[in-house]
């Protein structure tokens, strides 16, 4: 049965010095928080989390966003994991160990605004087993290298959940 | 004058998709290459029929303004018909 890992929202990302999503307050009044991901540029942002006690794959992440202005065409986007077991040999003030990307697109909603989910299954997950020390990192894939991102303005990312078989 | 570097064209598309996201501008049934492709279009326009505006300026302005003078005015026209605000923040301050 499908379990809950952990759930990552925009406020408690990280972001490289370039290229990330502005972390936005969509309107004053319900000050629901969103990283903005650019339609022209792609942009990344990245969560640590630990790895669950009894994490068992096959273990997806589920993207919920709102387009801002778009409503017509897809967006897609990649996926990358780290997995830092105990002991491993890598030097983590100068180096990384992000595997090979996972992506999955969606055409978007037709009404701008209304939310939609992506699925990405997280196959290249780094051999990711519970007490590692897990980064993931999110990016839209606006220049199409995986697929096609053709709807235009920002993708409003308001949460994503990592979750496995249970 | 020629028309803009598509490099220059792309800080305008990236631009304006970027202010009506933030506006949260519906964009029904366009795609991002749609936008660009109508930032071309309006660029090839501008560059088609300058001799045209600047004949039906005004003699003393089509003879004494610079061309960034009268590309201004061109940009200040257009923005109000977008809004004053618009032109607001371009122009610092419209009475």
């Amino acid at each position: 049965m499908a379990r809950t890992v952990v759930s990552l929202t925009p406020g408690s990302a990280d972001f490289p010095a370039s290229n990330f999503p502005q972390l936005s307050q969509i309107d004053a009044t319900r000050r629901r928080l969103v990283l903005a991901y650019d339609a022209a540029t792609d942009e990344a942002a990245w969560w640590t989390f630990a790895a669950p006690q009894g994490l068992t794959a096959p273990i997806t992440a589920i993207i919920t966003y709102f387009m801002a202005s778009a409503t017509s065409g897809s967006v897609r986007f990649e996926c990358v994991v780290e997995a830092v077991t105990d002991g491993d040999a890598i030097d983590l003030d100068a180096a990384d160990s992000f595997d090979a990307t996972n992506n999955a697109g969606a055409t978007v909603p037709a009404t701008q605004g209304n939310p939609d989910q992506i699925s990405i299954i997280l196959t290249n997950n780094d051999s990711m087993t519970a007490q590692d020390m897990v980064r993931v990192k999110i990016n839209r894939d606006a220049d199409g290298t995986t697929g096609t991102d053709d709807a235009a303005g920002d993708c409003y990312v308001t949460l994503i959940e990592i979750r496995d078989s249970g | 004058m020629a028309v803009l570097a598509d490099s220059d064209r792309q800080r305008i598309w990236r631009g304006v998709m970027r202010l009506w996201s933030a506006t949260r501008d519906p964009l029904p049934a366009m795609l991002k290459t749609d936008i660009k492709a109508a930032v071309d279009a309006t660029d090839q326009w501008i560059e088609d029929n300058q001799a045209s505006y600047n004949t039906a300026l005004p003699i003393a302005f089509r003879t004494n303004a610079t061309l960034a003078q009268k590309t201004l005015l061109f940009c200040a026209v257009a923005a109000m018909r977008v809004s004053a605000a618009f032109l607001r923040a371009l122009l610092g301050e419209v009475d």
